[in-house]
């Protein structure tokens, strides 16, 4: 009985707060506080695909964190395995060494990064010019540039979820046995077969929950895109859910709810998936 | 012990699901991969095809000679402002206008913007709107200078004279055009006070004025006068509200002409004891100060309520703040809302000048001659007076008066009449630390933590600390 | 053959480590070390030292120790890491996972109630939060005190801290919750069994039994948990930036204020340097407490 109270209290708690985000989001008259709408309105919801660049910056953030996902999983995947194979010297201190990079407040690497993404964008820019027709080059650059483009976002996000998915994915193979490596090795395998035929099926869970993990802090990152694109068509949503929060005097409530409901919805999806991957993952696996 | 028991576990476990499921799996694994693969093939290649054909249509309208301009601008009604001038430059200078969209509020956009400027990678063109932040960005080395483009460009001579003194720095060359100049002054509920029965005459002094708020706070209960104050508030604790007073003090001006800055005088302290008056008196309100975007509640929502009477504000207030742009105006804001002019300390008054969007041209910029032509055709009439239709401050031109959409802004056009009459501080570089230093100073008034000579002490000691013990005197 | 082997594989490992390598010096060891040399100079983001940065030595340092500011968001950052993370987070965390342990009707609805504020980023958790909190008497917590019979309050200026610890716990609940749930379900269901067996009384499972065979998991959570609270930035930034007064000024905050809002870069590294080197000793003594074998 004790257990339900405090399941429910815990319940409501968790809850509320999204009270007013989902009423706020059909109400025709929504305002910063919570009330009972008097009517039910899609308006928002169309809006951010019409009047505004809502759907754009959704299409934007998604395939930016889409790409920071599949470069974590695929580098954290091969960087977890030689952890977890590895009993070298440098191992533990390594792992509390990336651990640290997640105490490391983000706001104190801006400045120093910026600059080093600045020289990066220069050298790009040259390779850019010479293999691109020139009236794409700015194209071109908006993906593959370092500031104010996709590439350099994605890499700079994927370094900061790099040490996690290390940690989860390492944990993972560390409960994955040897000897199913050394059967095929004797069996004449070669690495890439090893690879597709035996690790990545077996490590599949932790690999899952180290891209879910990944998608969802990519997902909700403020500072890197609001520090790293500029250029309103490669907006990213968070920014543009806040800009739309800081103008002041004409706040339009509404579709500032329905936008921000629109954003939770991919993390909320994303996490619901992670979470039985989550679990399985850490069952046992804290041994480290 | 346990953690053998667990490998073990998870072993059977796994021995288990890898007999069972072992080549279904893979398959399945597989199949998911190459799904995935080509779904992020196609998107990739979707995105750079259309940007491919955003790019070339640019081009393809244009002619390829055409060059890009890039102008940083925030907040939605001023870009909207630019964007109704953004056409006619265009045709008229044959070029493309990008306009970014920068943070809000002020700060936020300035960080931004001075990172880039630091990593030289700013746009081509851009605003700020305070004069303190410009020579700060000159002595950075950020601006291209424009001495000579806009002495010889055709609107030079329609220029206010303040408007030239503010925009040319210490080594006398211009690097910063100031555009738009707001005149700031203290702006009061001219209905409610005659109401109760309070003067609504010019304050002599700045005990009168102090009387004043006194007088209110006792016949209405309400607050008597707020000055802009503490960290949150950003530049506006010293432009907003600490400068207004600078000119009717002891040291009516803080940059001396050797560079140096004169915090230490008499002045400084009275405006600081001014202050702690108006806060241990409870004459203004403190709480929404403390919080983020302070200006928020104390304007937009207890002045036109009438919980707060009377605040240093500047010609938006009309438009912007309680007027037609506002969500929360007050009623025939220019009848019902006065005016009084700062008073000095024993007598005298003043209205502070001062420049706002400051356009400067990126020394870094690719176009640093193109770009100079965009900015003086942004300090057109018609570009100037967009942005006081939807800001509310004035022009910096002397014909913008002619000017039929002007004339139709009946609140500002008296506002033009008087700019000459106004005083202005000088600023000198290291103004962004002094401006820094006040927020530092009112904030410790604020939180009750010190008197005016503490204040002062505040103000100098982080003044010091970032330029030097040499630079205050 | 066993030794080529195992050479063989030491070399293929050191190579499948280099591409998160090249990613981690890149985006992170670099600006970390280029902060570090800033923290030395006086770099700023406007005025002459903007473009002429110079050496100052250990000047940035020492003015931290007088700077009540600094010392203020240190405290801060103790009461809100130790609040949210180690006891609200930890605490609310194991107290769901051991009660969703058990066999529990509508468990997937108190499952995903609970990891829903974990998914939510940050921004939009702000926002939400500001309609609680804010606006005095028309915010939803007001008008619930209110059916209670208390006064209402503006929560984000009368008790700031705890506002944002609150809403930090919040949002972690959840990740305690799967951490502690995958610690609970290692503990092999005998072991409990034996001690009801043996006459042991809930509690004396719990403090004999439970927790010390999560000690483990406990460990886990605590660094990662510690590390990610002291790094937060965005929540706080959306919801008060540190305000009223610096009374929600974490450390994250402070160094964003010093560096981008008074513009002294030196001076917000110098912090960050700090910061860095504490974390360090806080990872330190978890290990030690803690005795766990990475």
């Amino acid at each position: 009985m004790t257990a339900y109270g405090f399941l429910t209290l815990t319940l409501v708690f968790c809850l509320l707060p999204f009270l007013w985000v989902v009423l706020a989001s059909v109400d025709p008259n929504a305002s910063l506080f919570l009330s009972v709408p008097r009517g039910i309105t899609a308006d928002h919801f169309i809006k951010i695909f019409t009047a505004n660049n809502g759907g754009r910056w959704f299409f934007n953030s998604l395939v930016t964190v889409a790409a920071t996902t599949a470069v974590v999983v695929i580098v954290g995947g091969m960087g977890g395995y030689a952890l977890s194979r590895t009993n070298a010297w440098w191992k533990r201190p390594f792992l509390y060494a990336i651990i640290l990079v997640r105490v490391l407040p983000p706001t104190a690497l801006i400045v120093p990064l910026y600059k080093f993404m600045l020289i990066a964008n220069g050298l790009m820019g040259a390779l850019v010019r010479r293999v691109v027709p020139p009236y794409s080059t700015r194209a071109a650059m908006q993906i593959f540039g370092f500031v104010d483009g996709y590439l350099g976002l994605i890499l700079v996000l994927s370094a900061m979820q790099l040490p996690l998915a290390l940690w989860i994915i390492k944990t993972y193979f560390d409960l994955t046995p040897k000897d199913y490596e050394e059967a095929a090795l004797m069996d004449g395998a070669n690495g890439f077969q090893r690879m597709h035929r035996i690790l990545v099926p077996l490590a599949l869970p932790g690999l899952g929950a180290a891209g879910l993990l990944t998608f969802i802090g990519a997902w909700g990152d403020f500072l890197m895109p609001l520090t790293f694109i500029s250029s309103a068509e490669l907006q990213l949503l968070p920014i543009g859910l806040f800009r739309a929060f800081q103008r002041a005097n004409t706040i339009d409530y509404g579709y500032l709810s329905a936008l921000a409901l629109l954003y939770m919805l991919p993390a909320v999806a994303a996490f619901g998936l992670a979470r039985r991957f989550l679990v399985r993952t850490f069952t046992g696996g804290i041994k480290g | 012990m346990t953690s053998k028991k667990l490998t073990c576990n998870a072993r059977t476990v796994l021995d288990f699901r890898l007999q069972a499921r072992g080549s279904e799996m893979k398959a399945t694994v597989l199949r998911a991969g190459v799904t995935l693969a080509i779904i992020a093939g196609a998107i990739a290649a979707a995105v750079v095809i259309s940007r491919a054909v955003v790019g070339s249509r640019i081009v393809a309208n244009s002619g390829a000679s055409v060059e890009t301009i890039r102008i940083a601008e925030h907040r939605q009604p001023r870009i909207d402002a630019l964007n109704k001038s953004v056409p006619r430059i265009e045709k008229q200078l044959g070029v493309i206008i990008e306009v970014v969209e920068y943070p809000s509020p002020e700060k936020d956009y300035l960080s931004k913007l001075l990172t880039e400027l630091g990593a030289g990678n700013a746009p081509d063109l851009f605003t700020t709107n305070y004069d303190s932040d410009v020579s700060d960005m000159v002595s950075a080395g950020y601006l291209a200078p424009i001495t000579a483009e806009v002495k010889a460009w055709d609107g030079y001579d329609q220029l206010f004279d303040v408007a030239k003194k503010l925009s040319t720095s210490a080594d006398g060359q211009i690097y910063a055009l100031d555009s738009m100049l707001l005149v700031e002054q203290i702006y009061f509920r001219r209905d409610l006070l005659d109401k109760a029965g309070i003067s609504t005459a010019q304050p002599a002094n700045w005990k009168d004025l102090l009387d004043r708020a006194r007088e209110i706070k006792a016949k209405t209960g309400k607050y008597g006068l707020l000055l802009p104050a503490g960290i949150s508030w950003g530049s506006g604790a010293f432009s907003e509200g600490f400068a207004l007073f600078v000119p009717g003090s002891k040291t009516p001006q803080i940059a001396n002409d050797d560079g140096t800055l004169n915090l230490n005088g008499e002045g400084v302290r009275d405006i600081f004891r001014l202050y702690k008056s108006l806060i241990d008196e409870d004459l203004m309100p403190i709480k929404p100060l403390l919080g983020p975007e302070p200006w928020v509640i104390p304007k937009y929502v207890m002045f036109p309520a009438g919980d707060l009477m009377a605040t240093t504000c500047g010609t938006w207030c009309y438009i912007y703040d309680w007027g037609k742009a506002s969500k929360n105006p007050v009623p025939d804001v220019t009848k019902n809302v006065g005016t009084w002019a700062v008073p000095g300390m024993v007598g005298g008054s003043s209205v502070k000048i001062s420049g706002s969007n400051i356009w400067a041209v990126n020394a870094k910029s690719a176009h640093v001659g193109l770009t100079k032509k965009v900015l003086l055709a942004l300090c057109s009439v018609d570009a100037t007076v967009a942005y006081a239709q939807v800001i509310g401050n004035v022009p910096a031109r002397k014909d913008a008066a002619d000017n039929k959409d002007f004339q139709a802004l009946t609140e500002l056009v008296p506002v033009l009449k008087n700019v000459e009459n106004g005083t202005f501080l000088k600023s000198a570089p290291g103004f962004s630390v002094v401006s820094e230093g006040v927020a530092r100073a009112t904030e410790a008034l604020l939180r009750k933590q010190t008197d005016a000579s503490g204040a002062q002490a505040i103000l100098v000691k982080y003044v010091k600390d970032l330029l030097g013990d040499n630079v205050v005197n | 053959m066993a030794m080529t082997y195992e050479t063989r594989m030491a070399w293929q490992n050191r190579m499948l480590l280099v591409p998160a390598l090249v990613l981690l010096v890149c985006f992170i060891l670099i600006p970390a070390g280029a902060a570090i040399y800033i923290s030395f100079t006086n770099d700023a983001l406007n005025g002459f030292a903007a473009s002429h940065p110079q050496l100052v030595g250990l000047k940035n340092y020492v003015r931290l120790f007088s700077d009540e500011g600094f010392w203020n968001s240190l405290i801060v950052t103790f009461f809100f890491v130790f609040g949210s993370s180690i006891v609200g987070q930890f605490v609310l965390g194991l107290a769901s996972a051991m009660a969703l342990n058990r066999p529990i009707a509508f468990r997937p609805i108190f499952n995903a109630a609970i990891l829903l504020p974990n998914a939510v980023p940050e921004v939009v958790a702000g926002f939400i939060w500001i309609s609680m909190l804010a606006g005095g008497k028309y915010s939803t917590l007001s008008r619930i005190v209110g059916l209670l019979g208390f006064a209402p309050h503006d929560w984000l200026e009368s008790t700031p801290l705890l506002m944002i610890i609150v809403v930090n716990t919040w949002r972690g609940i959840a990740f305690a919750m799967i951490l502690m749930t995958s610690g609970l379900s290692a503990v092999p269901g005998e072991v409990y069994e034996a001690a009801r067996m043996d006459g042991a009384t809930p509690r004396q499972i719990f403090w004999r039994i439970t927790l010390p065979l999560l000690r483990p998991t406990i460990f886990l959570y605590m660094l990662v948990s510690t590390a990610g609270t002291i790094a937060i930035f965005g929540l706080i930034y959306t919801l008060t930036r540190g305000g009223p007064g610096g009374a929600t000024e974490i450390i994250g905050i402070y160094i964003y204020n010093q560096s981008f809002i008074a513009y002294q870069l030196g001076y917000g590294s110098a912090v960050a340097v700090i910061v860095l080197g504490v974390s360090i000793a806080i990872g330190a003594i978890y290990v030690r407490v803690l005795k766990v074998q990475v």
